[in-house]
């Protein structure tokens, strides 16, 4: 009845200098946007979207962020890492023109979607934006997706970020759902320049938990829990926070501002 | 027959009998807010201390067979940032709160209790039994008669709400525990906090699963106990029980009621169940009241002593 399994990994893969991909044999049934709960038993435990899944393995690709994440993404293939789920509200997936807006890390779980999509027959358009070219992951995933990908740095040739990219796309573009993974700032500045048309956004807030008890990750004024109502949100959900793009939570529960 | 969940606790009537035990959701108004909408009849904040806590860094949940295991570490933002945040669910909501306090020392809890009561909460609640701080703080204070009546009246005496106490499972005589806190001032007492703590194994890594090694138990397997405390205790004090422990369907709040109780929390069952529990377990209780022909749950029959 332990909700928990402690695997070995498969393989491990630098996504360039600032990621890792891990990857599990697994049975685990994900849907997109779901994520995991992932402990080594040395420090912590952190959520994880799932990059890719299908059905007899998984995938995280993790940032080097903190120490968990640098140590994490410095194991080797057959180190023990012990994951609970996969936990969380998924995408949707709507028909029609599909744009996927990705900031750093946050382009991994839109991997998971993008197939989803391409493979319902929907026309998928993927903005993949970073701070530096070096900090763009999965390029050579999308690559071999049937879909029109483009990514662009903000040290690099137009400076674009992912967000005015995204504009460009929507004033030429028919788009029937936006979707997005990243900070959420880009997020909320993103939410700023959408038409009139469905979204769906997937947070990153500070969990403990996981599993809607600790209420840590609750958004305000509703409590709607990043773990379980979320990682994703919609539109209808999204417009009714008044603490999206403006305060999260840290560890003790006190309000921190995101810094514009 | 009309029949209404309106349930009389301390002077107040409640939309339901259920309650949100503290420690589970309560962080923030937001997270309140949830819990009111959930169905809660009695929502309790997360427990506050003067200074935040982070809590313990996870694995700080853990499932088995019969519930759950957990060490969170009395995260909360100190009792400032936690009063504001009821202050701001009370403006939106005019639904009542219990502000849960935690110290370990009679100063502090005199000053917790002092400051709480200039808050939007009606009632406040001592946490004297949480087992996840053994390791730092030594015997809990849920354990000694004489610790939980000095905590009690120190709180009582600084106090404008009524002050309710509590209790933990592994005292070994909990009804006179219960009597300590009652003639110590409590006007009510709550009852079970987690029991033990225990321990769950990682085989493949062969550590404890939990980062602080060990967590209270909850869930199913601590409701027998729970029911069997909280029926104990009722014989022996007149202060009113919120009794909690592993109550997870409408049939077993009915059950906690009839052991005794005036009011039961629901605590694990939000993860184990999910949140939409609370709607069922209404549902299933006004349908109790109809069928046995219960205007509300107060006037469910409480289980005769010698029945036992």
């Amino acid at each position: 009845m332990s909700d928990r399994v402690t695997l070995k990994i498969k393989r491990i893969v630098d996504e360039g200098p600032s990621a890792a991909s891990l990857y599990f044999d697994s049975d685990m049934k994900v849907l997109p946007g779901q994520f995991v709960m992932l402990t080594d038993y040395e420090e912590g435990e952190r959520p994880f979207s799932v990059a890719d899944a299908d059905g007899s393995g998984i995938c995280l690709t993790i940032k080097r962020m903190g120490p968990f994440s640098k140590r994490i993404c410095s194991k080797k293939a057959g180190d023990l890492i012990s994951l609970r789920g996969p936990f969380g509200n998924p995408f949707t997936l709507v028909s029609g023109v599909s744009l996927l807006v990705g900031g750093g890390a946050g382009i991994a779980p839109l991997y998971l979607l993008a197939r989803g999509l391409i493979a319902s027959g929907n026309r998928v358009i993927v903005v993949n934006g970073a701070r530096t070219q070096d900090a763009l992951l999965l390029g050579a995933w999308f690559g071999r997706l049937d879909a029109d990908y483009r990514e662009t740095a903000e040290d690099t040739g137009e400076k674009l970020s992912s967000v005015q990219l995204a504009a460009r796309i929507l004033e030429r573009e028919k788009v029937g759902c936006v979707y997005a993974a990243g900070p959420e700032l880009m997020m909320a500045a993103l939410k700023d320049i959408l038409p009139d048309i469905p979204y769906q956004f997937s947070f990153e807030r500070y969990m403990k938990c996981g599993v809607g008890v600790c209420g840590s990750c609750a958004c305000d004024p509703s409590g709607i829990r990043v773990c379980v109502e979320g990682p994703v949100f919609g539109r209808e959900q999204i417009e009714k926070l008044s603490d999206f793009g403006v305060y999260k939570r840290d560890s003790t529960g006190a309000r921190v501002p995101f810094r514009k | 027959m009309a029949v209404s969940l309106c349930t009389r606790f301390l002077g107040r009537e409640f939309s339901s009998p259920l309650v949100l035990p503290a420690g589970i959701l309560g962080m923030s108004y937001g997270s309140l807010q949830f819990a009111h909408d959930a169905g809660f009849g009695l929502v309790t904040s997360k427990s506050l201390s003067l200074e935040p806590r982070k809590g313990h860094e996870g694995p700080v949940v853990a499932r088995f067979g019969g519930g759950i295991l957990n060490s969170l570490g009395l995260c909360n933002p100190g009792i400032d940032a936690g009063l504001k945040e009821i202050e701001e669910f009370s403006c939106m909501v005019k639904a009542p709160v219990m502000v849960s306090l935690f110290a370990t020392n009679r100063h502090d809890f005199e000053e917790l209790a002092g400051r709480a009561s200039d808050s939007a909460a009606v009632f406040i609640e001592l946490n004297l039994s949480c087992p996840n701080v053994m390791d730092e703080f030594g015997i809990p204070l849920a354990s000694s008669k004489e610790l939980v009546a000095d905590m009690v009246e120190g709180a009582v005496k600084y106090a404008k709400l009524p002050v309710v106490a509590k209790l933990s499972p592994n005292a070994l005589d909990l009804p006179v525990i219960a009597l300590a806190a009652q003639e110590a001032g409590a006007a009510a007492v709550s009852m079970i906090n987690t029991l033990g703590p225990g321990l769950l194994i990682d085989t493949a890594v062969r550590k404890p699963v939990l980062a602080p090694r060990y967590g209270g138990i909850s869930g199913p397997a601590v409701l027998p106990l729970a029911l069997k405390l909280v029926h104990e205790c009722v014989g022996r004090i007149k202060i009113p029980i919120i009794g909690m422990g592993g109550v997870s369907s409408a049939d077993e709040a009915v059950q906690m009621l009839m052991a005794g109780a005036s009011m039961v929390g629901v605590g694990s069952a939000v993860w184990l169940e999910g949140a939409q529990v609370l709607t069922r377990m209404n549902a299933g209780i006004r349908d109790y009241l109809e069928r046995e022909n219960f205007v509300s749950p107060d006037f469910i029959p409480k289980l005769e002593r010698k029945n036992v």
